[in-house]
């Protein structure tokens, strides 16, 4: 298994079918016992090399991605659709797209450009106007061929570039799941809940369902998080930097970081000498926040991977904050 | 009342910070209770068993959390950019002392720009000579509130940026050094994380399964100029909560919230707040669901710097839950 | 079963959100023919078990309906309010209402400036909630003896008969979806039911989905079915965002459990019950919304009733389509059995 392999599986959020047979596959060549909960999560749980009682460290990272879904059929055979989870339709236009189960290829066209206005080109394009089109003869065709309810994905290949980075789509969060996948190879002196979760795109409805019956003692979400340091960003809006190591937040739309476990985590980073940095922004969501709010409650901390054109066709990551990722999390794993 | 109010509203406690606040707490409430823990969140937990046989658990709530501004940047004059932690109003903010737990402490500015300055045109002036400088002062992520400056206003009133919520938990204090023995189980929580969407509380009426829970917390005015609603005034008796955003309280415990104020000779309010929420919300709405009710010390200019309580209305508050647990 | 009787009466019912007790009793007294065990808990979602040994599933509508609440009385006696749930003011100008005061309910019209008074600017801008007021004919000293500050404030239209058996009233958002609760535990008697079926009223909904989160907690259900209005064709509500009245709607989407919801739409075809679907990319709106995350989660799906001018004291359904949803809802309730799990996530 690799990164490549596990950003290619189309699964946006509410329709992770295809990437969890995948992992169960996996999972089970790898010894694991993998088991599917009520919200559709894998679970594996390996136990720690650490005299009892070991603290019972849940790691999750969301198997779901952003995409879109089929609402209705036009006149011609076109797709209407909406988002499953937050893409800005903007990015939408003249992309390749991959329908359904069968990933049927499509296309995201758009009036061209000698056939509009000056109010036509001033105006922002939104779901209204956006339809997929995957060559139907006509309205019947489109509805036999991907009915209402059906999923679209980015068709855009994984691709290694420049120096060091990657482009490819889903990054969020599949560069956890590929942590998550080594660090179950790894010794550990605790018990490790292995999590990978279903629909946090769409309001991180899986991790909560998991939390809730793992009862875990401490929390470490793995996940992709925004990363504009290109362009006209002055610095101090800068939210992280791909390249400069895994970003641990202190705090975000959704939790605020366990003070102690956000402290370790610079310390675990500082000593082992892993890159790291400090996700300097309080934005976006993760599961951070329905896991620390599960039960009794849950220290919890998220390690994030940077990644540029987060919910985009084309996604960046930095690899080595990849690898910076697994370091830290096994690092820090390794103090419970 | 006050010297304890004082002594409660001193400590520098942002939302997920609220340890120091939990001391003071502590050492105020440890002869009046059977237990204390802190849990996973930070809430501090007391215990004050009932005398019934079976006694019934009532969880009270006061959140210890203050609004404040967390340190998102720094810019290389030394100056640092901030961004909110709960609802911290920004007009309320500008040339406003702040001070971080480590003593720190800054001015919060607004840079000149053409209309309404926003949340991104806010930094803090904390006298550092460049970055570097600024860094060894504070840290990514570090959290500072309005400094506190507690001063009474003419006979009954008193000012002070952290009223919301350390007036309740005041009041939740006195009523456990005050209450004697009662037939119910008392769980005093103070809670922690409110300001950002009662998290603390959510946690703790999981863990403690109470089976009636009643929020202390602060409510808007409708008595100075310009103003008239919610219909709520200083001084004319401690609230009780109809309807928020957050919590519709079940109305019989409601009236009987009530029926205590009249019993205990004090005047009360009822209150409908068209936004807002509290505790009540997130205890409610733990397990199965339980009747839940927010007694409310009306404050004038809530989420300032200077958030304005009467006295009077304390004592009414603690005179109605003193009766309802006796 | 007469259901216009059911619907006539419940809408007619307090039940506003968080202050259900009245119509929960209602509702209550209702279910007990038809199962073992009802309960109204302290949220006042109304619980009732017909017991079975088969998967536990829990079907809800809610109960609780939108209103207005007084937050001010002014020394002229207007009474000003504010609402419960979402209301929209455009439809409050001269509109006839229930002030429940201490000591019952009081009648009062809802005051709109006469066009006569009205310049440009006026007529161009709708009515905001706070300007409005409640006349109830009374001097502010009458209207503070029996009205206070928190007090409810409810529409009173009545039940109305339309053409082909199409009803109007206020609140069938969501009794109506209770009287399907109800057909359905009617026709279930008389059916094959190997499921431990568990019909949830549930309170709050129009506030968020408060009482539907408890009870799912309180009853851990294996599996459940969400009753719900959703949007009819209107002018002005086209096929975007509506559906046929004539028919039951199953809704797609990350929320729904997507085998669960097949083998519902499965099951609609084998008994020649017509659908529309609809797809919801996030929330669905409904109390689904927190029944799939209590505890562990709890796979569910959706159907809905359309429903005419939601959220107006007119709200209109077809009665035809009620009874299609109550009949699809027992086949599938019916059908359930210890297979309605397997490779429901692969």
């Amino acid at each position: 298994m690799d990164l490549k392999t596990l950003t290619e599986i189309n699964a946006p959020a509410g329709h992770e079918q295809p990437i969890r047979r995948v992992l169960i596959e996996e999972l089970r060549a790898k010894g694991f016992n993998p088991y599917i909960d009520r919200m559709g999560n894998v679970i594996v749980v390996k136990e720690g090399t650490g005299v009892a009682p070991r603290k019972r460290v849940m790691v999750s990272a969301h198997m779901d991605e952003v995409g879109l879904i089929v609402t209705g059929h036009a006149e011609g055979g076109f797709l209407k659709v909406t988002q499953a989870g937050g893409i800005d339709p903007r990015v939408l236009i003249s992309k390749r797209v991959k329908v359904g189960d069968d990933n049927i290829p499509g296309v995201i066209g758009a009036v061209a450009i000698h056939l509009q206005s000056a109010a036509d080109r001033a105006r922002v394009m939104g779901y209204r106007d956006i339809t997929v089109d995957i060559g139907a003869n006509d309205k019947g065709e489109a509805e036999r061929k991907a009915p209402i309810g059906t999923y679209i994905s980015f068709d855009t290949p994984y691709v290694e570039y420049g120096d060091g980075y990657a482009c490819g789509k889903a990054f969020d969060d599949r560069v956890g799941c590929w942590t998550i996948l080594r660090l179950l190879e790894e010794e550990l002196p605790c018990d490790l809940i292995a999590a990978f979760v279903s629909e946090e795109e769409v309001g991180c409805r899986g991790a909560s369902g998991a939390a809730f019956s793992q009862e875990p003692d401490i929390g470490i979400v793995l996940e992709g998080t925004t990363c504009n340091d290109l362009g006209d960003i002055p610095e101090v809006a800068q939210v992280c930097k791909a390249g400069e190591g895994v970003a641990v937040s202190f705090m975000d739309g959704s939790s605020i970081a366990n003070r102690d476990l956000f402290k370790k985590a610079l310390e675990v980073g500082e000593k082992e000498g892993i890159a790291h940095q400090v996700k300097a922004s309080v934005s976006g969501g993760n599961d951070g926040g329905v896991i620390q709010r599960a039960r009794e409650g849950v220290p919890v901390v998220v390690l994030s991977v940077p990644c540029r054109y987060i919910h985009s066709p084309s996604t960046v990551v930095k690899l080595s904050d990849v690898e910076a990722q697994f370091e830290l999390c096994r690092a820090l794993l390794k103090t419970f | 009342m006050f010297e304890l109010l004082k002594k409660v509203l001193s400590p520098v406690g942002p939302s997920g910070l609220e340890a120091p606040v939990a001391e003071v707490i502590r050492e105020e409430i440890a002869a009046y209770v059977d237990t204390i823990e802190v849990d996973a969140m930070g809430n501090l937990i007391a215990t004050k068993l009932g005398k019934a046989e079976n006694p019934r658990k009532v969880m009270l709530s006061a959140h210890m959390d203050h609004i404040g501004y967390i340190v998102t940047g720094f810019e290389k004059e030394g100056f640092l950019r901030v961004t909110n932690v709960g609802g911290i109003g920004l007009v309320n903010s500008y040339n406003r002392h702040v001070v971080f737990p480590n003593g720190v402490h800054g001015v919060v500015v607004a840079q000149p720009v053409q209309g309404q300055p926003a949340l991104k045109d806010l930094f803090v002036d904390i006298g550092a000579q460049d970055k570097d400088d600024a860094k060894k002062m504070v840290q990514l992520g570090d959290v500072c509130v309005y400094a506190n400056d507690c001063f009474r206003l003419g006979e009954n009133r008193v000012s002070a940026p952290a009223m919301d919520d350390r007036c309740a938990c005041t009041l939740l204090v006195k009523l456990l050094q005050t209450v004697g023995e009662t037939q119910d189980t008392i769980i005093a929580v103070f809670s922690v994380q409110e300001e950002v969407g009662c998290r603390g509380a959510k946690v703790a009426s999981f863990a403690k399964a109470p089976v009636v829970g009643i929020a202390l917390d602060v409510t808007a005015w409708g008595d100075t100029p310009g103003t008239t609603q919610p219909e709520i005034k200083l001084g004319e008796g401690i609230a009780v909560k109809v309807m928020d955003r957050a919590s519709i309280s079940n109305p019989a415990l409601r009236e009987e919230l009530l029926a205590c104020g009249e019993k205990a000779g004090v005047k009360t309010q009822r209150e409908v707040l068209p936004f807002g929420g509290t505790d009540a919300g997130a205890m409610q709405t733990s397990r199965g669901g339980i009747p839940v009710c927010t007694i409310s010390i009306p404050c004038r200019y809530v989420h300032s710097a200077c958030e304005v309580i009467d006295m009077r209305d304390m004592d009414a508050g603690l005179k109605l839950l003193q009766t309802y647990f006796n | 079963m007469d259901i216009k009787k059911i619907l006539s009466e419940s809408t007619s019912t307090l039940g506003v959100s968080g202050q259900e007790e009245c119509v929960a009793a209602y509702f209550a007294e209702q279910f007990k023919p038809y199962v073992d065990e009802v309960t109204v808990d302290s949220m006042f979602n109304v619980v009732a078990h017909k017991k079975g040994s088969g998967p536990k599933v829990m079907l809800c509508a809610h109960l609780d309906e939108i209103a207005l609440m007084v937050n001010h009385i002014e020394d002229d006696g207007c009474v000003r309010f504010a609402s419960v749930g979402g209301v929209d003011p455009r439809i409050l100008p001269g509109s006839r209402v229930w002030v429940h005061g201490r000591n019952g309910k009081l009648f009062g019209t809802i005051g709109a400036l006469p066009p006569h008074l009205m310049n440009a600017e006026d007529r161009a801008n709708n009515y905001k909630m706070d300007k409005l007021h409640i006349d109830l004919g009374m001097s502010a000293e009458k209207v503070r003896e029996q009205v206070r500050v928190g007090d409810l404030v409810t529409f009173n239209t009545p039940f109305t008969e339309l053409a082909n058996n199409q009803v109007a009233a206020k609140s069938l958002d969501d009794r109506s979806c209770i009287a399907i609760m109800l057909r359905a535990a009617e026709r279930l008697q008389k059916m094959y039911c190997e499921a431990d079926v568990y019909f949830v009223c549930s309170g709050q909904e129009e506030v968020g989905g408060r009482g539907a989160k408890t009870a799912a907690f309180a009853v851990e259900p294996d599996l459940a079915v969400v009753l719900d209005v959703s949007f009819a064709l209107t002018p002005g509500c086209g096929p975007d965002v509506a559906k046929p009245l004539d028919a039951p709607i199953v809704t797609h989407g990350p929320f729904i459990q997507p085998k669960l919801n097949k083998r519902l739409i499965d099951c609609a075809k084998a008994h020649h019950v017509k659908l529309s679907q609809e797809v919801s990319g996030r929330s669905t709106g409904t109390d689904a919304d927190d029944i799939v995350i209590s505890r562990g989660g709890v796979p569910s799906v959706l159907i809905s009733l359309p429903l005419k001018y939601m959220h107006t004291a007119v709200e209109t359904i077809s009665l035809d389509t009620l009874e299609e949803c109550a009949r699809l809802l027992a086949h599938f309730v019916s059908e359930l059995d210890a297979s309605w799990e397997d490779d429901l996530w692969i």
